[in-house]
Protein backbone atom coordinates (compact mmCIF):
# COMPACT_ATOMS: atom_id res chain seq x y z
CA UNK A 1 0.00 0.00 0.00
CA UNK A 2 1.48 3.14 -0.82
CA UNK A 3 1.14 6.40 1.56
CA UNK A 4 0.75 9.63 -0.05
CA UNK A 5 2.39 13.06 1.06
CA UNK A 6 2.73 16.09 -0.01
CA UNK A 7 5.59 17.79 -0.80
CA UNK A 8 7.48 20.69 -2.24
CA UNK A 9 9.61 19.54 -5.53
CA UNK A 10 11.95 20.91 -7.64
CA UNK A 11 11.50 21.42 -11.49
CA UNK A 12 14.58 19.77 -13.45
CA UNK A 13 13.69 19.94 -16.52
CA UNK A 14 10.73 21.03 -18.99
CA UNK A 15 10.41 21.13 -22.70
CA UNK A 16 7.57 21.44 -24.74
CA UNK A 17 7.98 18.43 -26.94
CA UNK A 18 5.64 17.46 -28.78
CA UNK A 19 4.09 20.98 -29.59
CA UNK A 20 1.24 21.92 -27.05
CA UNK A 21 2.66 19.00 -24.91
CA UNK A 22 4.87 19.70 -21.57
CA UNK A 23 7.50 17.06 -20.66
CA UNK A 24 8.01 17.52 -16.59
CA UNK A 25 10.74 16.00 -14.98
CA UNK A 26 10.19 17.03 -11.38
CA UNK A 27 12.29 15.96 -8.44
CA UNK A 28 10.26 15.12 -5.35
CA UNK A 29 11.17 12.86 -2.20
CA UNK A 30 8.98 9.78 -1.20
CA UNK A 31 6.34 9.91 -4.25
CA UNK A 32 8.60 8.32 -6.72
CA UNK A 33 9.07 5.06 -4.17
CA UNK A 34 5.49 4.96 -3.36
CA UNK A 35 4.66 5.69 -6.85
CA UNK A 36 2.96 2.66 -8.54
CA UNK A 37 1.45 2.54 -12.19
CA UNK A 38 -2.10 3.61 -12.10
CA UNK A 39 -1.48 6.26 -9.92
CA UNK A 40 -1.31 9.75 -10.39
CA UNK A 41 -0.66 13.43 -8.55
CA UNK A 42 -1.92 16.29 -7.74
CA UNK A 43 0.48 19.51 -9.17
CA UNK A 44 0.21 23.01 -8.51
CA UNK A 45 3.02 25.49 -9.50
CA UNK A 46 1.61 28.48 -9.00
CA UNK A 47 1.52 31.56 -6.33
CA UNK A 48 -1.66 32.70 -5.18
CA UNK A 49 -5.47 31.01 -5.52
CA UNK A 50 -5.65 31.97 -9.26
CA UNK A 51 -6.00 29.32 -10.83
CA UNK A 52 -7.19 27.88 -7.34
CA UNK A 53 -7.17 23.93 -7.51
CA UNK A 54 -3.94 21.69 -8.12
CA UNK A 55 -4.42 19.42 -11.76
CA UNK A 56 -4.28 16.33 -11.72
CA UNK A 57 -1.09 14.91 -13.76
CA UNK A 58 -0.60 10.93 -14.65
CA UNK A 59 2.68 9.65 -13.49
CA UNK A 60 4.87 8.25 -16.90
CA UNK A 61 8.14 7.82 -15.23
CA UNK A 62 8.81 7.52 -11.30
CA UNK A 63 12.70 7.26 -10.71
CA UNK A 64 13.33 6.22 -6.72
CA UNK A 65 17.22 6.19 -7.17
CA UNK A 66 16.79 9.98 -8.68
CA UNK A 67 13.69 10.87 -6.85
CA UNK A 68 12.17 11.91 -10.32
CA UNK A 69 8.81 11.90 -11.39
CA UNK A 70 8.30 12.11 -15.10
CA UNK A 71 4.70 13.68 -16.49
CA UNK A 72 3.36 14.69 -19.97
CA UNK A 73 0.54 17.50 -19.86
CA UNK A 74 -1.51 19.01 -22.68
CA UNK A 75 -1.24 22.31 -22.34
CA UNK A 76 -5.04 23.68 -22.42
CA UNK A 77 -5.88 25.91 -19.89
CA UNK A 78 -4.39 28.48 -17.44
CA UNK A 79 -3.28 25.84 -15.13
CA UNK A 80 -1.14 24.01 -17.86
CA UNK A 81 -0.08 27.25 -19.55
CA UNK A 82 1.33 28.86 -16.45
CA UNK A 83 3.73 25.34 -16.14
CA UNK A 84 4.83 26.15 -19.53
CA UNK A 85 6.31 29.45 -18.21
CA UNK A 86 8.44 27.41 -15.53
CA UNK A 87 11.87 27.38 -15.18
CA UNK A 88 14.33 24.58 -13.79
CA UNK A 89 14.57 24.75 -10.27
CA UNK A 90 10.67 26.14 -9.87
CA UNK A 91 9.43 24.67 -7.05
CA UNK A 92 6.17 22.61 -7.22
CA UNK A 93 3.40 21.65 -5.27
CA UNK A 94 2.62 17.92 -5.43
CA UNK A 95 -0.04 15.52 -3.39
CA UNK A 96 0.36 11.67 -4.15
CA UNK A 97 0.93 9.55 -5.36
CA UNK A 98 -3.20 9.18 -5.59
CA UNK A 99 -5.65 6.50 -7.29
CA UNK A 100 -5.87 2.97 -6.89
CA UNK A 101 -2.84 1.03 -8.01
CA UNK A 102 -2.87 -1.58 -10.31
CA UNK A 103 -1.75 -3.80 -8.04
CA UNK A 104 -2.41 -7.18 -10.01
CA UNK A 105 -0.61 -8.01 -13.06
CA UNK A 106 -1.43 -11.88 -12.75
CA UNK A 107 -1.43 -12.17 -16.53
CA UNK A 108 1.07 -12.99 -19.01
CA UNK A 109 0.25 -10.40 -22.06
CA UNK A 110 -1.22 -6.85 -21.98
CA UNK A 111 -2.54 -4.44 -24.90
CA UNK A 112 -2.46 -0.78 -24.08
CA UNK A 113 -3.87 1.27 -26.34
CA UNK A 114 -3.22 5.25 -25.73
CA UNK A 115 -3.95 8.15 -27.22
CA UNK A 116 -2.62 11.70 -27.07
CA UNK A 117 -1.17 12.42 -23.55
CA UNK A 118 -2.93 9.28 -22.34
CA UNK A 119 0.14 7.70 -23.76
CA UNK A 120 1.95 8.47 -20.00
CA UNK A 121 -0.28 6.77 -17.88
CA UNK A 122 -0.07 3.69 -19.74
CA UNK A 123 3.68 4.20 -20.25
CA UNK A 124 3.99 3.38 -16.13
CA UNK A 125 2.15 0.43 -16.72
CA UNK A 126 4.14 -0.92 -19.59
CA UNK A 127 7.28 -0.41 -17.92
CA UNK A 128 6.31 -2.69 -14.65
CA UNK A 129 4.78 -5.47 -16.87
CA UNK A 130 7.51 -5.54 -19.39
CA UNK A 131 9.73 -5.84 -16.10
CA UNK A 132 7.54 -8.57 -14.79
CA UNK A 133 8.03 -10.31 -17.80
CA UNK A 134 4.91 -10.08 -19.44
CA UNK A 135 4.58 -9.49 -22.75
CA UNK A 136 3.19 -5.75 -23.55
CA UNK A 137 2.11 -4.88 -26.77
CA UNK A 138 1.24 -1.01 -26.80
CA UNK A 139 -0.80 0.62 -29.48
CA UNK A 140 -0.02 4.70 -29.58
CA UNK A 141 -2.55 7.43 -31.70
CA UNK A 142 -2.58 10.63 -32.56
CA UNK A 143 -4.41 12.51 -35.52
CA UNK A 144 -1.14 13.69 -36.77
CA UNK A 145 3.10 12.61 -36.39
CA UNK A 146 3.40 16.11 -34.66
CA UNK A 147 1.21 14.84 -31.85
CA UNK A 148 2.30 11.77 -31.14
CA UNK A 149 2.97 11.89 -27.24
CA UNK A 150 5.72 9.80 -25.12
CA UNK A 151 6.44 7.41 -28.14
CA UNK A 152 10.42 6.97 -27.20
CA UNK A 153 9.30 6.05 -23.55
CA UNK A 154 6.84 4.11 -24.43
CA UNK A 155 8.42 2.08 -26.89
CA UNK A 156 11.03 1.25 -24.66
CA UNK A 157 8.45 -0.09 -21.97
CA UNK A 158 6.77 -2.62 -24.60
CA UNK A 159 7.44 -5.68 -26.32
CA UNK A 160 5.94 -3.70 -29.28
CA UNK A 161 4.79 -0.46 -30.45
CA UNK A 162 2.65 0.34 -33.08
CA UNK A 163 1.84 3.85 -33.91
CA UNK A 164 -1.61 5.13 -36.07
CA UNK A 165 -2.01 8.36 -36.81
CA UNK A 166 -5.38 10.02 -38.63
CA UNK A 167 -3.64 11.64 -41.58
CA UNK A 168 -1.12 8.70 -42.18
CA UNK A 169 1.75 10.86 -41.29
CA UNK A 170 3.11 8.17 -38.75
CA UNK A 171 2.75 4.56 -39.07
CA UNK A 172 -0.44 3.53 -39.75
CA UNK A 173 -3.02 5.35 -41.81
CA UNK A 174 -6.11 5.16 -39.96
CA UNK A 175 -7.64 3.66 -37.03
CA UNK A 176 -5.00 2.39 -33.91
CA UNK A 177 -8.17 -0.42 -33.66
CA UNK A 178 -7.60 -2.17 -37.05
CA UNK A 179 -3.92 -2.88 -35.50
CA UNK A 180 -5.54 -4.01 -32.41
CA UNK A 181 -8.00 -6.04 -34.61
CA UNK A 182 -5.41 -7.85 -36.21
CA UNK A 183 -3.09 -8.73 -32.52
CA UNK A 184 -6.37 -10.16 -31.17
CA UNK A 185 -7.03 -12.24 -33.98
CA UNK A 186 -3.83 -13.61 -34.35
CA UNK A 187 -2.53 -14.06 -30.26
CA UNK A 188 -4.25 -14.01 -27.48
CA UNK A 189 -4.26 -11.10 -25.02
CA UNK A 190 -5.34 -11.48 -21.78
CA UNK A 191 -5.72 -7.67 -20.78
CA UNK A 192 -6.56 -4.59 -22.28
CA UNK A 193 -6.05 -0.93 -21.18
CA UNK A 194 -7.06 2.23 -22.82
CA UNK A 195 -6.00 5.83 -21.89
CA UNK A 196 -6.83 9.19 -23.46
CA UNK A 197 -9.84 8.35 -26.08
CA UNK A 198 -13.40 8.02 -25.46
CA UNK A 199 -13.68 5.51 -28.59
CA UNK A 200 -10.89 3.28 -27.33
CA UNK A 201 -12.57 3.25 -24.26
CA UNK A 202 -15.71 2.46 -25.70
CA UNK A 203 -14.08 -0.73 -27.74
CA UNK A 204 -11.96 -1.63 -25.18
CA UNK A 205 -15.56 -1.79 -22.67
CA UNK A 206 -17.07 -4.32 -25.86
CA UNK A 207 -14.40 -6.29 -25.25
CA UNK A 208 -14.87 -6.80 -21.78
CA UNK A 209 -18.22 -7.15 -21.73
CA UNK A 210 -18.16 -9.91 -24.88
CA UNK A 211 -15.61 -11.92 -22.40
CA UNK A 212 -13.30 -12.60 -24.75
CA UNK A 213 -10.53 -10.12 -23.26
CA UNK A 214 -10.42 -8.74 -20.02
CA UNK A 215 -11.18 -4.85 -20.51
CA UNK A 216 -10.17 -1.52 -18.18
CA UNK A 217 -10.23 2.22 -18.73
CA UNK A 218 -7.81 4.97 -17.39
CA UNK A 219 -10.17 7.66 -16.78
CA UNK A 220 -10.55 11.46 -15.92
CA UNK A 221 -12.76 13.24 -13.96
CA UNK A 222 -12.86 17.05 -12.38
CA UNK A 223 -11.71 17.21 -9.34
CA UNK A 224 -10.40 19.23 -6.50
CA UNK A 225 -8.91 16.81 -4.28
CA UNK A 226 -7.94 13.92 -5.68
CA UNK A 227 -8.47 12.64 -1.94
CA UNK A 228 -11.86 11.01 -2.25
CA UNK A 229 -12.99 14.38 -0.39
CA UNK A 230 -14.28 16.52 -2.91
CA UNK A 231 -16.59 14.20 -4.34
CA UNK A 232 -16.23 15.64 -8.06
CA UNK A 233 -14.83 12.83 -10.20
CA UNK A 234 -17.90 10.87 -10.17
CA UNK A 235 -18.60 8.27 -12.91
CA UNK A 236 -21.50 6.23 -13.24
CA UNK A 237 -21.47 2.88 -12.37
CA UNK A 238 -22.68 0.68 -15.33
CA UNK A 239 -25.22 -1.99 -12.84
CA UNK A 240 -26.98 -0.44 -9.35
CA UNK A 241 -27.15 3.11 -9.07
CA UNK A 242 -25.03 5.63 -7.68
CA UNK A 243 -21.13 6.73 -8.80
CA UNK A 244 -17.24 5.91 -9.29
CA UNK A 245 -14.75 8.17 -7.79
CA UNK A 246 -12.47 8.40 -10.31
CA UNK A 247 -9.91 9.24 -7.61
CA UNK A 248 -10.22 6.43 -5.22
CA UNK A 249 -12.09 4.11 -7.07
CA UNK A 250 -9.97 4.33 -10.14
CA UNK A 251 -8.68 5.71 -12.18
CA UNK A 252 -8.21 2.59 -13.91
CA UNK A 253 -11.42 0.54 -13.28
CA UNK A 254 -12.92 -2.43 -14.92
CA UNK A 255 -14.30 -0.85 -18.91
CA UNK A 256 -17.68 -3.38 -18.10
CA UNK A 257 -18.61 -1.54 -14.55
CA UNK A 258 -18.68 1.85 -15.89
CA UNK A 259 -21.14 4.15 -17.87
CA UNK A 260 -19.09 5.70 -20.62
CA UNK A 261 -20.47 8.62 -21.49
CA UNK B 1 2.61 27.92 26.22
CA UNK B 2 -0.68 29.58 24.19
CA UNK B 3 -3.79 28.26 25.38
CA UNK B 4 -5.34 27.28 22.00
CA UNK B 5 -8.09 25.97 23.36
CA UNK B 6 -12.15 27.29 23.00
CA UNK B 7 -15.28 25.90 24.15
CA UNK B 8 -18.19 25.95 21.58
CA UNK B 9 -21.73 25.00 23.33
CA UNK B 10 -19.87 23.47 26.07
CA UNK B 11 -17.38 20.90 24.22
CA UNK B 12 -14.22 21.64 24.58
CA UNK B 13 -12.16 21.72 21.51
CA UNK B 14 -7.97 21.48 21.95
CA UNK B 15 -7.72 24.67 19.12
CA UNK B 16 -10.01 26.19 17.07
CA UNK B 17 -9.12 24.53 13.59
CA UNK B 18 -11.66 21.69 12.33
CA UNK B 19 -13.12 20.68 8.83
CA UNK B 20 -16.00 21.94 7.29
CA UNK B 21 -18.55 19.50 6.79
CA UNK B 22 -18.02 17.77 3.41
CA UNK B 23 -14.22 18.49 2.58
CA UNK B 24 -12.24 15.99 5.13
CA UNK B 25 -13.28 12.37 5.48
CA UNK B 26 -10.17 10.79 6.94
CA UNK B 27 -9.33 7.86 5.06
CA UNK B 28 -6.08 5.65 4.08
CA UNK B 29 -5.32 8.68 1.07
CA UNK B 30 -4.80 11.21 4.40
CA UNK B 31 -2.89 8.80 6.58
CA UNK B 32 1.06 10.23 5.37
CA UNK B 33 -0.10 13.88 5.58
CA UNK B 34 -1.11 14.77 9.32
CA UNK B 35 -3.11 12.98 12.42
CA UNK B 36 -6.22 14.46 12.60
CA UNK B 37 -5.89 13.74 16.17
CA UNK B 38 -4.41 17.32 16.07
CA UNK B 39 -7.65 18.56 15.01
CA UNK B 40 -10.24 20.59 17.42
CA UNK B 41 -12.99 18.15 15.96
CA UNK B 42 -13.88 16.76 13.53
CA UNK B 43 -17.08 16.44 10.83
CA UNK B 44 -19.03 14.12 8.53
CA UNK B 45 -20.19 14.82 5.35
CA UNK B 46 -23.74 15.88 5.97
CA UNK B 47 -25.88 12.49 6.66
CA UNK B 48 -29.65 11.92 5.45
CA UNK B 49 -31.70 9.60 6.41
CA UNK B 50 -31.47 7.22 3.18
CA UNK B 51 -28.30 6.79 0.98
CA UNK B 52 -28.30 9.07 -1.80
CA UNK B 53 -26.64 8.87 -4.72
CA UNK B 54 -25.57 12.41 -5.46
CA UNK B 55 -25.93 14.45 -8.54
CA UNK B 56 -24.85 13.42 -12.23
CA UNK B 57 -21.60 15.44 -13.45
CA UNK B 58 -19.97 17.97 -13.78
CA UNK B 59 -20.10 18.01 -9.75
CA UNK B 60 -17.28 20.69 -9.77
CA UNK B 61 -16.33 23.65 -11.66
CA UNK B 62 -12.98 25.72 -11.27
CA UNK B 63 -13.86 30.14 -10.61
CA UNK B 64 -11.64 32.78 -10.34
CA UNK B 65 -9.95 32.75 -6.48
CA UNK B 66 -12.03 29.21 -5.74
CA UNK B 67 -15.00 26.57 -7.07
CA UNK B 68 -18.43 26.13 -7.66
CA UNK B 69 -19.48 22.50 -6.30
CA UNK B 70 -23.16 20.73 -6.64
CA UNK B 71 -22.34 17.51 -5.33
CA UNK B 72 -25.47 16.49 -3.94
CA UNK B 73 -24.43 14.88 -1.02
CA UNK B 74 -23.93 11.46 -1.97
CA UNK B 75 -23.60 9.27 1.17
CA UNK B 76 -24.68 5.93 2.25
CA UNK B 77 -27.85 6.63 4.93
CA UNK B 78 -27.77 7.29 8.57
CA UNK B 79 -28.31 3.15 9.48
CA UNK B 80 -25.15 2.77 7.52
CA UNK B 81 -22.78 5.86 8.68
CA UNK B 82 -24.11 4.92 11.91
CA UNK B 83 -22.51 1.30 11.71
CA UNK B 84 -19.53 1.70 9.90
CA UNK B 85 -18.30 5.57 9.40
CA UNK B 86 -19.68 7.20 12.87
CA UNK B 87 -17.51 4.96 14.88
CA UNK B 88 -14.03 5.61 13.06
CA UNK B 89 -14.88 9.42 13.57
CA UNK B 90 -15.43 8.62 17.40
CA UNK B 91 -12.09 6.85 17.16
CA UNK B 92 -9.81 9.80 16.03
CA UNK B 93 -9.96 11.51 18.84
CA UNK B 94 -10.82 15.17 18.70
CA UNK B 95 -15.09 15.69 19.57
CA UNK B 96 -17.13 14.58 16.51
CA UNK B 97 -19.74 17.05 15.19
CA UNK B 98 -22.17 15.01 13.55
CA UNK B 99 -23.60 17.07 10.76
CA UNK B 100 -27.45 16.19 9.56
CA UNK B 101 -30.19 17.35 7.27
CA UNK B 102 -33.68 16.18 6.59
CA UNK B 103 -35.70 16.43 3.81
CA UNK B 104 -38.46 16.98 6.07
CA UNK B 105 -38.84 18.45 9.70
CA UNK B 106 -39.72 15.13 10.73
CA UNK B 107 -36.97 13.61 9.32
CA UNK B 108 -34.75 16.07 10.83
CA UNK B 109 -35.82 14.86 14.14
CA UNK B 110 -35.49 11.73 13.59
CA UNK B 111 -31.79 11.67 12.73
CA UNK B 112 -31.60 13.78 15.59
CA UNK B 113 -32.67 11.09 17.71
CA UNK B 114 -30.98 8.37 15.82
CA UNK B 115 -27.53 10.42 16.07
CA UNK B 116 -28.01 11.39 19.89
CA UNK B 117 -29.23 7.63 20.70
CA UNK B 118 -25.73 6.32 19.73
CA UNK B 119 -23.61 8.09 22.37
CA UNK B 120 -21.12 8.95 19.49
CA UNK B 121 -21.52 12.16 18.88
CA UNK B 122 -20.46 15.35 21.23
CA UNK B 123 -22.36 18.36 18.88
CA UNK B 124 -25.24 18.02 16.39
CA UNK B 125 -24.50 20.47 13.38
CA UNK B 126 -27.55 21.14 11.24
CA UNK B 127 -27.55 21.64 7.45
CA UNK B 128 -29.98 23.94 7.15
CA UNK B 129 -28.27 25.89 3.84
CA UNK B 130 -26.85 23.39 0.91
CA UNK B 131 -27.73 25.36 -2.21
CA UNK B 132 -27.79 21.97 -3.84
CA UNK B 133 -30.60 20.42 -1.98
CA UNK B 134 -34.29 21.12 -2.21
CA UNK B 135 -34.78 23.11 -5.40
CA UNK B 136 -31.94 25.12 -3.84
CA UNK B 137 -34.48 27.06 -1.07
CA UNK B 138 -32.81 25.81 1.99
CA UNK B 139 -34.36 26.02 5.46
CA UNK B 140 -32.46 29.41 6.38
CA UNK B 141 -33.33 31.62 4.29
CA UNK B 142 -36.75 31.59 5.70
CA UNK B 143 -37.17 32.67 9.23
CA UNK B 144 -39.82 30.91 10.12
CA UNK B 145 -38.49 27.50 8.71
CA UNK B 146 -35.22 28.16 10.70
CA UNK B 147 -36.74 28.81 13.69
CA UNK B 148 -39.24 25.87 13.42
CA UNK B 149 -36.38 23.37 12.25
CA UNK B 150 -33.90 24.60 15.25
CA UNK B 151 -36.43 24.22 17.97
CA UNK B 152 -38.09 20.90 16.89
CA UNK B 153 -34.40 19.40 16.52
CA UNK B 154 -33.27 21.26 19.92
CA UNK B 155 -36.32 19.38 21.53
CA UNK B 156 -35.53 16.30 19.57
CA UNK B 157 -32.22 15.85 21.12
CA UNK B 158 -29.50 16.30 24.63
CA UNK B 159 -27.12 17.40 21.94
CA UNK B 160 -25.82 21.10 21.72
CA UNK B 161 -27.22 21.96 18.37
CA UNK B 162 -25.19 24.38 16.23
CA UNK B 163 -27.49 25.87 12.86
CA UNK B 164 -25.28 26.39 9.38
CA UNK B 165 -26.66 28.83 7.95
CA UNK B 166 -26.98 30.29 4.23
CA UNK B 167 -25.49 33.81 3.26
CA UNK B 168 -27.96 34.18 0.73
CA UNK B 169 -30.53 36.16 3.32
CA UNK B 170 -30.67 40.16 3.46
CA UNK B 171 -30.11 39.70 6.88
CA UNK B 172 -27.55 37.30 8.13
CA UNK B 173 -27.30 39.06 11.83
CA UNK B 174 -31.31 38.50 12.23
CA UNK B 175 -30.94 34.72 10.71
CA UNK B 176 -28.52 34.15 13.55
CA UNK B 177 -30.59 35.72 16.14
CA UNK B 178 -33.40 33.73 14.81
CA UNK B 179 -31.94 30.48 15.46
CA UNK B 180 -30.08 31.22 18.89
CA UNK B 181 -33.71 31.95 20.06
CA UNK B 182 -34.83 28.56 18.78
CA UNK B 183 -32.68 27.00 20.42
CA UNK B 184 -29.49 26.92 18.70
CA UNK B 185 -26.45 26.84 20.96
CA UNK B 186 -24.10 27.66 18.33
CA UNK B 187 -23.82 28.92 14.11
CA UNK B 188 -21.92 27.93 11.54
CA UNK B 189 -21.11 30.81 9.06
CA UNK B 190 -21.43 30.30 6.03
CA UNK B 191 -22.29 27.78 3.51
CA UNK B 192 -21.86 28.04 0.27
CA UNK B 193 -23.40 31.00 -2.20
CA UNK B 194 -25.30 29.69 -4.57
CA UNK B 195 -23.53 30.10 -8.46
CA UNK B 196 -23.51 28.83 -11.77
CA UNK B 197 -21.05 29.01 -14.61
CA UNK B 198 -21.98 28.46 -18.48
CA UNK B 199 -19.84 27.05 -21.20
CA UNK B 200 -19.65 29.26 -23.68
CA UNK B 201 -19.05 26.68 -26.68
CA UNK B 202 -21.62 24.51 -25.65
CA UNK B 203 -24.08 27.21 -24.78
CA UNK B 204 -25.06 25.67 -21.55
CA UNK B 205 -24.62 25.09 -17.82
CA UNK B 206 -21.19 23.49 -16.81
CA UNK B 207 -22.59 21.95 -13.83
CA UNK B 208 -24.87 18.51 -14.45
CA UNK B 209 -26.93 20.48 -11.84
CA UNK B 210 -27.01 24.07 -13.25
CA UNK B 211 -26.47 25.68 -10.05
CA UNK B 212 -23.96 25.33 -7.60
CA UNK B 213 -22.60 26.26 -4.11
CA UNK B 214 -19.65 28.69 -4.57
CA UNK B 215 -16.25 28.11 -2.25
CA UNK B 216 -13.13 29.47 -1.51
CA UNK B 217 -10.75 32.71 -1.10
CA UNK B 218 -13.58 34.30 -3.63
CA UNK B 219 -16.01 34.23 -1.09
CA UNK B 220 -14.32 35.31 2.28
CA UNK B 221 -14.60 38.58 2.21
CA UNK B 222 -18.64 38.12 2.07
CA UNK B 223 -17.78 35.22 5.20
CA UNK B 224 -15.82 37.42 7.18
CA UNK B 225 -18.34 40.19 7.24
CA UNK B 226 -21.72 37.80 8.17
CA UNK B 227 -19.43 37.02 11.14
CA UNK B 228 -18.49 40.06 12.07
CA UNK B 229 -22.00 41.29 11.33
CA UNK B 230 -23.76 38.91 13.55
CA UNK B 231 -21.18 38.38 16.65
CA UNK B 232 -22.63 41.36 18.35
CA UNK B 233 -26.29 40.37 17.95
CA UNK B 234 -25.92 37.06 19.57
CA UNK B 235 -24.70 35.44 22.78
CA UNK B 236 -23.67 31.72 21.27
CA UNK B 237 -20.42 31.12 19.30
CA UNK B 238 -19.74 30.97 16.12
CA UNK B 239 -17.66 29.11 13.71
CA UNK B 240 -16.66 30.84 11.05
CA UNK B 241 -16.58 29.31 7.62
CA UNK B 242 -15.60 30.69 4.12
CA UNK B 243 -12.24 30.47 2.30
CA UNK B 244 -10.01 29.68 4.66
CA UNK B 245 -6.50 28.57 3.49
CA UNK B 246 -3.87 29.81 5.98
CA UNK B 247 -3.83 31.33 9.17
CA UNK B 248 -3.80 34.46 8.31
CA UNK B 249 -7.37 33.58 6.79
CA UNK B 250 -8.26 32.28 10.28
CA UNK B 251 -7.39 35.18 12.44
CA UNK B 252 -9.00 36.99 10.07
CA UNK B 253 -12.11 35.11 11.15
CA UNK B 254 -11.54 35.16 15.02
CA UNK B 255 -10.98 39.15 15.08
CA UNK B 256 -14.10 39.51 13.45
CA UNK B 257 -15.53 37.38 15.86
CA UNK B 258 -15.66 33.60 15.30
CA UNK B 259 -15.11 31.50 18.12
CA UNK B 260 -13.52 28.64 15.77
CA UNK B 261 -12.74 28.35 11.97
CA UNK B 262 -13.34 25.69 9.63
CA UNK B 263 -11.15 25.06 6.79
CA UNK B 264 -13.15 24.14 3.22
CA UNK B 265 -12.09 23.98 0.23
CA UNK B 266 -8.54 25.19 1.43
CA UNK B 267 -8.04 21.13 1.58
CA UNK B 268 -8.31 20.32 -1.37
CA UNK B 269 -5.66 22.56 -2.59
CA UNK B 270 -3.38 21.79 0.57
CA UNK B 271 -3.72 18.43 2.65
CA UNK B 272 -1.97 20.14 5.22
CA UNK B 273 -3.73 23.46 5.57
CA UNK B 274 -5.94 22.55 8.54
CA UNK B 275 -2.00 21.60 10.55
CA UNK B 276 -0.86 24.54 9.31
CA UNK B 277 -3.90 27.26 10.25
CA UNK B 278 -3.59 25.45 13.61
CA UNK B 279 0.33 26.47 14.00
CA UNK B 280 0.23 29.74 12.16
CA UNK B 281 -2.28 31.08 14.53
CA UNK B 282 -0.38 30.10 17.55
CA UNK B 283 2.50 32.10 16.43
CA UNK B 284 0.75 34.83 15.49
CA UNK B 285 -0.73 34.96 19.09
CA UNK B 286 2.88 34.70 20.39
CA UNK B 287 4.25 36.87 18.19
CA UNK B 288 1.36 39.52 19.67
CA UNK B 289 1.73 38.82 23.30
CA UNK B 290 -1.77 36.86 23.42
CA UNK B 291 -2.16 33.95 26.20
CA UNK B 292 -4.72 32.49 24.81
CA UNK B 293 -7.05 32.51 21.58
CA UNK B 294 -10.02 33.48 23.61
CA UNK B 295 -8.18 36.91 23.73
CA UNK B 296 -8.39 37.45 20.31
CA UNK B 297 -12.17 36.73 19.47
CA UNK B 298 -13.96 39.66 17.92
CA UNK B 299 -11.11 42.19 18.53
CA UNK B 300 -11.63 43.94 15.63
CA UNK B 301 -15.24 44.87 16.98
CA UNK B 302 -15.93 48.49 17.42
CA UNK B 303 -15.47 48.18 21.67
CA UNK B 304 -15.25 44.68 21.56
CA UNK B 305 -17.74 42.74 22.87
Amino acid sequence: MSVAVYREGRLLGLAEEPRGYLDLLVEVDSIPAQARPGQFVMLRAWPGDDPFLPRPFDIAQADPARSTLRMFVKIEGRGTALLRELKPGAPLQLAGPLGRPIADLDCSSLALLARGVGAAAVTFLAAEALKRGLRVYSFLSASSAERLVCRKLLEEASTSLAVATDDGSAGYHGSALDLVEQLLTGSPVERIYSCGSRRFARYVKELDCSGKVKGFVFLEGFMACGLGDCHGCAVKRERGEGYFLVCQDGPVLRAGEVVLE
Amino acid sequence: MIDLSVTIAGVRLANPVLPASGTYEFSAAHQGFFSPAELGAVINKTIFQEPRPGNPPPRICETPCGMLNAIGIPGEGVEAFIAEKLPLLRRLGPPVIVSIAGNTLEEFCELAGKITATGMADLLELDLSCPNLRDGIPWATDEGDLRRVVSRVAAATSLPVIAKLSPAVSDIAAMGVAAEQAGARALSLVNTFRGMAIDIEARRPVLGNVTGGLSGPAIRPLAVYAVYATYSRVKIPIIGIGGVSSWRDAVEFLLAGASAVAVGTGNFVNPLAMREVIRGLEGYLRDGGFASVREIVGLAQEGGR
